[in-house]
């Protein structure tokens, strides 16, 4: 998310500093959240049994919607959306609507967890929090002292309380803390800023014309770009050309589907831009004047004709000239999406970069209908004057040798699983996650299971019992987004506006929001004064430089300055990028001084074997990763996933729709459900992410399905160290009738 | 008067459910029933495809069989807006409404031993709110309102663009209608 929350602070600057962050390149992971807050002229306390309305924002993926919240009796009553919010207007998505489920579902975790038996055997006693945290705090301590405090390793996902636990980590004085950007878009980021010194956004709603490689953006939601794509493609405003081996709903929506051999987009940005170069389609004015690098291309793209990239892709040559020549008529109302998907191939850096050029070469740069740079609101912060110890190792995983151009503070989580096994290069034995399930998350779910019988001691934070927490030694429930305060969070799409997120009902449960359990465990731990003020204090310096109170934000849940998208800032004179030149890199000096290609160089994909499949992962509308396939209203929608296979391979292997396969992979198998559809190419498949949970606890979705994770092989992008998920292969065979199985 | 009605758009239908989730829980729909869906159907061969989403519910229709059948007056047109309804007090759960119902749009209530189906969210409308599966709808699939405001959303949807019914040969005159231009 965006924004600056993780290097917000005086004090939090530390963060950038620590063991893991040499190269100290703050690259913003994903875009950002914000707050929530407000309540209406007759608004009760939360949880007096009264009745009112409260604006908040969603915590149910990683967009923040803008919520408002009406309670009745006390009692959550529904949630509705909140038409004031710039980033979502008046929308709220399946998963927005059952937050109700979030608070009131019958298997949220709702007191501490202390395990009883062995790992994985489900036995927990009921603690109090005092015993919990005293317990928690031991372990800890006690890792720290046998092995150091490097030895406990530190797990999170965004969300607006994590900078908290990045914190804590810190003051704890652990070098380890792995975050989710290289199992997300790392490689898009890193790709991205390497041209343009920023990761921008998008202009849907001015654009007229779009290329989206696989950025399912009609079931994979990104808010308001999701929004803007329907109006403007059912408007006819704009036309959308769709790469993906499946056809997604984006597909069904698309002007041109291009059903691309998976993992070779890299071939068809290549062929466009030796279109856009060849037939001197490119902005040179545009060029001259800001960018460095040119002939650079020009050279490296010399032999990537369409003629060549049909070959690798499977896109036809005249094709990819009419799809040039079209996004350079349009331009620079028209753009090359750069999507939020994990990597693809180990090389999937360069083909964002190449996507990036592309965008650069027609001069669609901080134009309306182009990509335009965001823009933040710089909040106060809470200035405490406390550092965090120089840790006691380095970090496992040298960012600095191994990627050094990722963002050091995410870390890259292969590798430090990969390091965790070898135990080097010292050894890893406690383990704290907040708001992250890796069991699902990582490739290779029996490797991640290793992984967790190194350690001595695991907590896990989080809102539902998950299957890592259903291996942990301790969990701690956290009171939901509903339940609780947040700081004030920055938005930047599709202008900069502040929002909060409020309190809407007092707990439900024996819960307690992650700042109280940081402050609880840093007194324990001998570190009290990293959290030693209240959140209201916090946003009451956030948005002082404003002028404004919390309450400020509550007539319509948000505030901002402005009131539209801006272009152009960028392109004045004397504006620098932050390049290494100062300018548009089309070839990287970043890339070259790191040893990488400066400009984009095609690997050519392996033949997929005719008797295997490559495995492709996805989502739709219903689920956020595997959070929220349990929730009662979602999971009534898709109860279990099934394997996705082209009728005509089926055919041959005599697979018709419902039977049961095996799935094989190098690492691992699964028994699923076929779905037997046109709706993929005959040489993939693909198994819908999220399902057969392994904690009973999760009632509805425990052994569900499939999971994708026991299938997917462990390969990273070779830049960014984002996990590769596209590099899987599959063998598929039938073992019976779905009734058979079942019975 | 009012005559309330809906226009849909199927071609800004993502199939993401919102409107069924959010009806869910704006009026307490037990988990197994909905009042309204969404349907998808994919025709062709890969890769020359084409996909059909659409949303539905509840027609409202002006002569409806759901209302005919009743056998206790439970089923009913309501002279405000024209929306179908049911009145829980009246309803015995003989499900001869669902038998007359072309569209499936109502369910039995195995709890409640009653039928459900959707109201406009007349709820809502009380309160000058839009009925929740309009409100939330990511896309805004559905706009609603009334026909005998001329200057209403939905009298100008129905002037300026094609829209056709559903099952209209079934000679319910329902008012749900789909734009297929």
């Amino acid at each position: 998310m965006s924004d600056n929350s993780r290097f917000s602070v005086t004090r939090r600057g530390f963060l950038g500093t620590s063991a893991c962050t040499l190269a100290g390149l703050t690259l913003t992971g994903c875009e950002s959240g914000g707050l929530r807050f407000f309540s209406d002229a007759e608004a009760s306390e939360p949880g007096a049994g009264g009745s009112y309305e409260k604006f908040s924002v969603c915590a149910n993926c990683v967009n923040k919607c803008g919520i408002k919240a009406k309670v009745v009796a006390g009692r959550l009553k529904k949630l509705d959306p909140n038409p004031h919010f710039p980033k979502s207007r008046s929308m709220l998505c399946a998963k927005g609507q059952a937050g109700v489920q979030v608070l009131y579902d019958k298997d949220r975790l709702k007191h501490p967890l202390i395990r009883t038996g062995p790992r994985g055997s489900g036995q927990f006693r009921q603690a109090s929090w005092e015993e919990a945290l005293d317990h928690v705090a031991e372990g800890l301590a006690k890792i720290r002292d046998k092995y150091g405090a490097s030895s406990v390793l530190f797990s999170s996902t965004e969300g607006l309380q994590e900078h908290f636990f990045r914190e804590f980590s810190a003051a704890f004085g652990s070098a380890n803390h792995v975050r989710h950007p290289s199992l997300c878009l790392a490689s898009g980021n890193v790709g991205f800023f390497s041209v343009f010194g920023t990761v921008p956004a998008f202009d849907v709603a001015n654009t007229q014309y779009m290329i989206f490689s696989g950025a399912n953006r009609l079931e994979s939601f990104i808010t308001p770009d999701t929004i803007d794509l329907v109006d403007v493609l059912e408007k006819k405003k704009a036309k959308l050309v769709y790469l993906d081996p499946r056809y997604t709903v984006t597909a069904s929506k698309a002007d041109t589907w291009l059903p691309i051999k998976p993992g070779t987009d890299l071939a068809f940005y290549l062929a466009l831009i030796h279109v856009l170069i060849t037939e001197e389609l490119y902005d040179k004015d545009f060029v001259a004047r800001y960018t460095i690098g040119f002939d650079e291309v020009a050279a490296g793209i010399a032999g990537n004709t369409p003629e060549w990239a049909e070959q690798e892709c499977g896109v036809p040559a005249r094709q990819i000239r009419e799809i040039a020549r079209e996004f350079a008529y349009h331009a620079p109302r028209s753009f090359i999406y750069k999507g939020r998907r994990t990597s693809w191939t180990t090389n999937d850096t360069p083909m964002r970069q190449a996507m990036a050029i592309a965008n650069a070469l027609v001069g669609n740069w901080d134009r309306e209908g182009g990509l335009v740079p965001k823009q933040s609101l710089r909040k106060g912060e809470v200035d405490l004057d406390v550092w965090p110890p120089l840790p006691d190792q380095d970090c496992i995983v040298s960012m600095e040798e191994k990627h050094p151009l990722a963002n050091a503070g995410d870390g890259t989580y292969l590798d430090f699983r990969e390091k965790v096994m070898l135990d080097e290069p010292y050894p890893i034995r406690g383990w704290f996650v907040y708001k992250q399930n890796p069991m699902h998350s990582l490739p290779d779910r029996g490797l991640t299971r290793r992984m967790i019988d190194k350690m001595e001691f695991v907590v896990v934070t989080d809102i539902m019992p998950t299957d890592t927490a259903w291996l942990a030694d301790v969990i701690l429930p956290e009171s939901s987004y509903l339940e609780r305060e947040d700081p004030v969070v920055g938005f930047q799409d599709p202008y900069p506006f502040l929002s909060m997120r409020n309190k809407v009902v007092d707990p439900v449960h024996d819960t307690k929001p992650n700042f109280e359990i940081m402050q609880e465990l840093s007194r324990r731990l001998g570190f009290p004064e990293f959290f030693d003020y209240k959140i209201k204090a916090m946003q009451r310096a956030q948005l002082e430089p404003f002028g404004l109170e919390p309450e400020s934000l509550e007539a319509t849940g948000m505030w901002s300055d402005r009131k539209e998208r801006t272009y152009g800032k960028s392109l004045k004179e004397g504006y620098r990028f932050r390049t290494p030149s100062g300018k548009i890199e089309l070839a990287s000096e970043r890339f070259r001084r790191r040893g990488y290609n400066p400009v984009p160089v095609y690997e050519p994909q392996d033949a997929i074997p005719g008797n295997q499949f490559k495995l492709l992962v996805g989502k739709n509308a219903y689920f956020t990763h595997a959070s929220n396939q349990n929730n009662p209203w979602l999971h009534e929608l898709m109860p279990d996933n099934g394997l996705w296979l082209n009728s005509k391979p089926a055919a041959q292997r005599g697979i018709s729709n419902g039977d049961i396969v095996r799935v094989k992979s190098a690492v691992g198998e699964v028994e699923v459900r076929a779905i037997v559809t046109e709706r993929i190419r005959p040489d993939c498949v693909h198994l819908p992410h999220g399902f057969d949970h392994i904690s009973p606890l999760m009632s509805r979705v425990h052994g569900a399905g499939a999971c994708d994770s026991d299938l997917l092989i462990s390969r990273e992008d070779h830049i960014s160290g984002n996990a590769a998920l596209h590099e899987t292969l599959v063998t598929v065979e039938r073992i019976g009738d779905g009734k058979e199985v079942h019975a | 008067m009012s005559r309330y009605a809906m226009v849909l758009d199927p071609a800004r239908c993502v199939d993401c459910k919102a409107c069924m989730v959010a009806c869910t829980a704006e009026n307490d729909v037990e988990v197994g029933y909905h009042r309204n869906w969404v349907r998808a159907a994919v025709k062709g061969s890969f890769p020359e495809l084409s996909m059909h989403i659409e949303p539905g519910q509840c027609m409202h229709c002006d002569d409806p069989p759901c209302v005919r059948s009743c056998p206790t007056g439970a089923s009913y047109i309501n002279e405000a807006g024209g929306i179908v309804g049911v009145d829980e007090k009246k309803c015995i759960g003989c499900r001869y409404c669902m038998l007359a119902c072309p569209y499936d749009a109502r369910y039995f209530d195995e709890e409640s031993g009653i039928v459900g189906k959707c109201t406009f969210c007349d709820h809502r409308l009380a309160l000058g709110q839009e009925p929740a599966c309009v409100e939330t709808c990511p896309t805004k699939v559905r706009v609603f309102g009334d026909l005998d405001d001329p200057d209403s959303e939905v009298s100008r949807l129905m002037r300026t663009r094609n829209t056709e019914k559903r099952l209209a040969h079934a000679g319910t005159a329902p008012n749900l209608n789909y734009i297929i231009d």
